[in-house]
């Protein structure tokens, strides 16, 4: 009897460990990379020295076009997200200065999300089930804190060709804008999908072709209320307008590194098929190693690309090497 | 709202291919001004949605959804499709019902959706879009010849009453059990007794001796703490398996039961699924994938939310000619912790 309860007991442990390692066969949710097996560093392979130098004959007048939005208290977030600075000032107490010099000092502790403000999704920000870009089963790979594979360290310096497409005109000249009240700028409102067919029509405005290596900014003019927080932060977060799945699927095939836009998620929002989350992240991150560049300010650059008839520009990016980071916020410029 | 209404689709078969010349010609013009096939081919409906009502607040069908939920719906689902559409409001007002349908006549629809309650006027604005030669698609409330699409509380109810049934069959195997339905029973308008009827049928299929209390909010969820604290403080020892007719009552009867200190004595399933039980990451609401020991077992999903998604295909199918059957309804689900962020993909994260 002791016999028979061991083996049941030797069964159930075993198959109680064989569920908890379970893993999803990822060759056939993810599709592998271009770059190999190995590969960690996704769509940024393509920012080759030839596309650097390439992109930095965008740099003709020296202007830098600023394309964040400043990460301080009271901009749009979700539920319990935060990013809050400490500041450490104790040297400016009276006689707490150092030396003869009477040299006083700050700094800041900084406690944050990664996911605020002008930020980049990593490749380890978005999978399906386990499996994450080039078909690695994350749940290998990760720890409490930090991910062993696929952190921000294995990308590649964004010094490319930006591209600004405005969406805004594009669906004023195609008789299907509809804008939001609540913008004090004229944006398109959320729900607005954004196909292959519209990014497109607002190349050929500036009779520009993407190319590979490139990122592709849309302005869609919603970030407007990002521009008005804390005011419209409800709204912002409410919904937005972006590239649906047709957008991404195209946008695939022109090997772009990364796509951004002025919204939070840079695809529509409520998405095409209300049972589908976060689809075009897959399409993007997790199958194509494309990067998503979230809360991008383009009102700028889309009044530059207006003014000057030219929309492309060197595109210049600072991602940290913070190991095993699934992303982080950014500081771009467009320099031209 | 109205875009201008294009001619109207060619016609199947034989003259379909009579008109292929002058399709070609069309495809050729289009190439030169860079369109590709599909826009030159794609064929644009104006469809007329006339909503039971728009007002802010107003529930519909018995149910937590309001109008303005089923519109947006609408509007979504629209995005997908080659429909233009005119959107009114019927505000639950036969004379407006009437004025929207001739309205619609008048900008010569090519269909028209009616949702509204009264059912003479139905049949009144079922003959005047007939004699324009308007079809019309039903919600919920029949247009007499017209296809009707509605939800099945009938199959709602047995989805609820198996679910609690289970339940009850699985943790409190001999123990006594007593099974209450809550809600605004008599609400005939809204087909509530047919949801009833399905939750006793589904009580009855693992419990065929089971007794069934009615507890009658007539409406009002705030009656329901009130009437669920009387009814538990006379059933000491009982199991208590909770049929609620929405989900505003569910949440009374939760909050019934934990002030009657019997949280664990009751377990309750739902009708609607509608925002009040569930949400987002960050809204931890009753149906919530980190709340999986609640008493609230889940909530049969009406999709009221999601109704543009299901009728305007249906829609588009008809003026294409294509047959749909003469009643379509809901396909009900049962919601629960452990599939609610499947069926409501949550999209508070960035």
């Amino acid at each position: 009897m002791r016999f028979t309860c061991s083996l049941a007991a030797a069964f159930l442990v075993f198959a109680s460990t064989s569920v908890a390692l379970a893993q999803s066969d990822c060759s056939k949710i993810v599709p592998p990379s271009p770059w190999g097996p190995n590969d960690q560093t996704g769509a940024t392979n393509r920012i080759t020295p030839a596309v650097t130098k390439a992109a930095a004959a965008e740099i003709q007048e020296g202007q830098v076009v600023p394309m964040s939005y400043p990460l301080t208290d009271g901009i749009p977030l979700f539920g319990t997200r935060f990013t809050k600075s400490i500041l450490t000032a104790t040297s400016l107490a009276p006689g707490a200065a150092f030396g003869e010099n009477q040299l006083t000092y700050m700094e800041d502790t900084w406690l944050s999300q990664s996911h605020v403000g002008t930020h980049l999704d990593g490749l380890g920000h978005i999978g399906r089930k386990d499996c994450y870009f080039n078909q690695i089963p994350m749940g290998k790979f990760i720890n409490q804190n930090n991910m062993t594979k696929l952190g921000l360290e294995h990308i590649k310096t964004f010094a490319t060709r930006g591209v600004l497409v405005d969406m805004v005109k594009v669906f004023k000249a195609a008789g299907k804008f509809k804008g939001n009240s609540a913008c004090k700028r004229e944006c398109l409102d959320k729900g607005t999908v954004i196909t292959g067919a519209d990014i497109q029509a607002g190349l050929k405005m500036y009779n520009v072709t993407l190319r590979e290596g490139d990122v592709l900014i849309l302005h869609t003019g919603w970030g407007n209320l990002f521009e008005q927080f804390p005011a419209q932060n409800a709204t912002y977060n409410s919904g937005e307008p972006g590239i649906g799945k047709d957008a991404a699927h195209w946008l695939v095939g022109q090997k772009i590194v990364a796509v951004g836009a002025d919204t939070w998620a840079v695809e529509v929002i409520p998405g095409e098929d209300p049972k589908e989350a976060f689809i075009v992240h897959n399409i993007l991150i997790t199958d194509a190693g494309i990067h998503i560049l979230e809360n991008v300010r383009t009102d700028l650059m889309a009044a530059e690309a207006d003014r000057t008839r030219r929309a492309t520009f060197f595109f210049g990016m600072t991602v940290p090497k913070a190991v095993g980071l699934t992303g982080n916020f950014v500081g771009i410029e467009g320099i031209r | 709202m109205l875009t201008a209404v294009t001619p109207p689709a060619p016609p199947r078969g034989r003259r379909r291919f009579a008109f292929a010349p002058a399709l070609l010609a069309l495809l050729a013009a289009s190439a030169s001004v860079g369109l590709t096939a599909s826009d030159a081919l794609e064929r644009r409906y104006t469809i007329a949605f006339a909503n039971l009502t728009d007002e802010p607040g107003v529930t519909l069908e018995g149910t937590g959804f309001t109008g303005r939920e089923v519109r947006d719906s609408f509007v979504l689902a629209a995005r997908l499709l080659p429909v233009d559409l005119v959107l009114y409001d019927n505000r639950r007002d036969p004379r407006t019902a009437l004025a929207n349908a001739a309205d619609a006549i008048r900008r010569k629809v090519d269909l028209y959706i009616q949702y509204h309650h009264d059912a003479t006027t139905n049949a009144e604005v079922g003959v005047r879009l007939h004699a324009a030669n308007i079809p019309v698609l039903a919600i919920t409330f029949p247009v007499p010849d017209a296809p009707l699409y509605t939800a099945d509380n009938r199959a709602a109810g047995r989805i609820a009453g198996e679910a609690l049934g289970e339940f009850g069959a699985r943790a409190w195997r001999n123990q006594p059990l007593l099974a209450i339905i809550v809600g605004n029973v008599g609400a005939r308008d809204d087909r509530v007794p047919e949801r009833v009827q399905g939750a006793v049928d589904g009580l009855k299929r693992q419990h065929p001796a089971i007794r069934v209390v009615t507890v009658d909010s007539q409406g009002n969820p705030a009656r329901v703490g009130e009437l669920i604290g009387r009814l538990v403080a006379s059933q000491p020892g009982k199991k208590l398996l909770i049929a609620a007719l929405d989900d505003a009552s569910a949440l009374a009867a939760k909050s019934a039961l934990e002030a009657a200190g019997r949280l664990s004595d009751g377990a309750i399933v739902s009708h609607g699924a509608d925002r009040s039980i569930h949400g987002g990451v960050s809204e931890r609401k009753e149906i919530d994938p980190s709340n999986r020991g609640s008493i609230v077992i889940g909530s049969v999903a009406f999709y009221l939310d999601r109704y543009g998604y299901d009728v305007l295909p249906l829609a588009v199918r008809m003026l294409r000619g294509e047959p749909i059957p003469p009643r379509t309804v809901t396909r009900h689900k049962l919601i629960t912790a452990a599939n609610v962020f499947v069926e409501y993909p949550p999209y508070d994260m960035n």
